[in-house]
């Protein structure tokens, strides 16, 4: 406890000196014995009065290095910030008055593991969960508006260019679709195979639905998020052909159902789920996005830094997003199965887009970080 | 400017004495205090990943076999398979970030080779940086793997260039001074080496039985001080000898000592002399008369 106003004083010792003992060069000229007997170092002084502190923090590292700071009792947790900054200081004067090698080396590794310690990340993971999803992940979807737009826009296009090219020759359809997605749908699919087996399918069982099918849909979307966003790195071009060709896919299936005059059933089939999923892909588009803008045109900051301050929070739109398609493959997997009208899945998509701009235009607004 | 000098970026007692010295930043602690941290090797990352990706088999390993349990169990084969393929996900994704917040910026594979990952400029390591750092491995990391086997088995040009494309970044690292893989850049993070050390006994000679005049200790500088500190602490072997007793020879030349020194009392000698030249240097040194190496000037 003492140790800082220790340091101090052999601060103010070292700068004034005590100008008798020393016959140092300059004024001695002659060459006068320098040791009658033993070694007096200042630094060893200075080492022997704060050895004790330095390995009692070393013990408390130690410690919390293994278990967290949870195995630390209240006393001890009271202690480790008074002998981190002790040691800080400690360091500090040992810079200044020491040329012990060892030592310096010494007391700037146990600096830093202290450092990592006390400064260390603070929250749990639940705390870090309900910190995300109250204010953290709202908050970065509004500050990342123009980027869902743009990956808004860029999924319209791809829908409308999908539609365009497949209402006229249905061919396309097979040219863009992997065959794992389309099933059995495909060219040859007439109207009441469409009806019976995807949009009016009979209720496949509980399991069936929502734990087998719906796992699959969860973690096949939740692969492609996460690629639209990483390959924000890649100047977002990638995020951008992603986002505008999983429009494509729509757009073409819309145009295979609006030729056997299924437009509005289909909508309604897609749409249940489709707000949520949709909600997802743009939201991981849009973190590539953030990405691939502030490695492009880094403002005042060098792109590293740049990328280090706007990384964190394009991130969190990725992550809020898994959460998305984890909702949406419930919903597909399993609801869309239990509401068999479309006027019924239109009320619930409606739902659901009411429930998300809601939460996205308003949770966590005035709540400080 | 001594801790620029002391805990430099730039080791030079290492370089001299193992020809290399370890890539070091520094970062500014909230106590203004600059901590120089050495960066994580290749090799050393390398081992903590192959490390991390075996722990990760095992236990996907493990699930597979929880699959077959269930289903010998009586467990419809559907629901078994679902239920481990969501917590192999699981696993996949959540393991690093998990082990990153809980363990303070270490995962098993980092613990063992003794790395950390921390904020770049000193800060806390949020959350939001793990999540960061961790989300886009399935880029760097599983995709061109995936893409490598896809390769072998379709011989397509497409699946090549992507592969060439996205080995790129996953060889980032090799190509930035601070060896940051795509997740560190946009985390700002950077993994680090922490070596245990342990706090040894001062070298400085309880009894002195040669005595140096100031001329004599004024012949060296702080460098070569801490070289011989090194090779005093380093452990006793036929080796450290020869050097040992040729270092104390060309001491002897340098300050011109009368005697020669007895091969038993080599040790003895350096370390008194040792002694006198680290009082000698810092109490010069308190006099703002700091010594860098014998070629500086005193004063």
């Amino acid at each position: 406890m003492t140790a800082p106003s220790q340091d101090d004083a052999v601060m103010q010792e070292a700068g004034t000196g005590d100008g008798g003992g020393a016959s140092c060069a300059a004024i001695g000229g002659e060459t006068p014995p320098l040791q009658p007997a033993g070694f007096v170092l200042r630094s060893t002084e200075f080492r022997r009065g704060r050895e004790q502190g330095w390995r009692d923090l070393e013990g408390l590292l130690a410690k919390a290095e293994r278990g967290g700071l949870g195995a630390l009792s209240t006393e001890e947790l009271q202690r480790l910030p008074l002998l981190h900054r002790s040691a800080m200081s400690a360091l500090s004067v040992a810079r200044a008055i020491a040329l012990d090698r060892h030592l310096l080396l010494y007391l700037e590794n146990l600096g830093l593991r202290s450092f990592l310690v006390v400064y260390g990340p603070r929250q749990g993971i639940l705390e870090s969960c309900r910190e995300f999803f109250t204010r953290a992940f709202p908050s970065a979807v509004r500050a990342a508006g123009i980027h869902v737009l743009i990956a808004f826009l860029s999924i319209v296009v791809g829908v409308a260019a999908g539609f365009m090219l497949t209402v006229g020759d249905e061919s396309f359809l097979a040219a863009i679709v992997p065959p794992d997605l389309a099933g059995d749908r495909g060219i040859s699919s007439t109207r009441e195979q469409l009806l019976q087996h995807e949009i009016f399918a009979p209720w496949p069982g509980f399991t069936r639905s929502f734990i087998t099918f719906a796992n699959f849909l969860f973690q096949h979307n939740t692969l492609i998020g996460i690629m639209m966003f990483g390959l924000g790195i890649a100047a977002g071009v990638p995020t951008l052909m992603l986002l505008v060709y999983q429009g494509l896919i729509f757009g073409a299936f819309i145009a295979l159902h609006a030729n056997r005059d299924l437009l509005v059933d289909f909508l309604g089939w897609v749409s249940i789920h489709g707000v949520t999923e949709f909600g997802a892909i743009i939201l991981c588009g849009a973190g590539g996005l953030v990405i691939a803008q502030h490695i492009l045109f880094p403002d005042r900051y060098s792109r590293v830094d740049n990328l280090a301050v706007y990384g964190r929070s394009a991130s969190q739109l990725a992550l809020g997003a898994v959460l998305l398609f984890f909702i949406a493959g419930l919903i597909e997997g399993g609801m869309r199965q239990l509401v068999s009208d479309t006027a019924g899945r239109f009320a619930i998509a409606a739902l659901t887009a009411v429930a998300w701009f809601s939460y996205f235009a308003f949770a966590g607004r005035g709540l400080k970080p | 400017m001594s801790a620029a000098r002391n805990g430099a970026a730039d080791d030079k007692v290492a370089r001299f004495l193992d020809g290399v010295s370890r890539n070091r930043r520094e970062i500014l602690t909230p106590e203004g205090v600059l901590l120089p941290v050495d960066l994580a090797d290749h090799g050393e990352r390398a081992v903590a990943l192959v490390i991390d990706l075996f722990i990760w088999l095992c236990v996907t390993v493990l699930l597979y076999l929880g699959i077959i349990a269930l289903i010998v169990g009586g467990m419809a084969a559907e629901v078994a398979v679902a239920l481990i393929l969501l917590l192999a996900f699981i696993v996949r994704n959540l393991y690093f970030v998990y082990f990153e917040l809980a363990w303070q910026g270490a995962t098993p594979g980092k613990w063992v080779s003794g790395l950390r990952v921390i904020d770049r400029r000193g800060g806390p390591l949020t959350p939001s940086a793990v999540f960061a750092r961790n989300l886009t491995r399935e880029v760097e990391m599983f995709l061109p793997v995936g893409l490598m086997v896809s390769v072998g088995i379709t011989n397509s040009w497409e699946s090549l260039a992507l592969l060439v494309w996205l080995g790129l970044f996953a060889a980032l690292p090799m190509f930035n001074r601070d060896r940051m893989r795509g997740g560190d850049f946009i985390a700002g993070t950077i993994v680090i080496a922490i070596p245990k050390r342990a706090l040894l006994a001062d070298l400085v000679a309880s009894r002195s039985r040669y005595s140096f005049s100031s001329q004599q200790l004024a012949a060296y500088g702080a460098f070569e001080l801490q070289i011989l500190e090194e090779l005093l602490r380093r452990p006793r072997s036929a080796q450290t000898a020869a050097l040992l007793s040729e270092v104390c020879g060309k001491i002897c030349a340098k300050i011109g000592w009368p005697t020669p020194i007895p091969a038993a009392d080599v040790v003895g000698f350096l370390t008194e002399f040792y002694s006198a030249e680290r009082a000698f240097l810092e109490r010069e040194r308190l006099y703002g008369r700091h010594r860098e190496d014998k070629n500086s000037r005193l004063g």
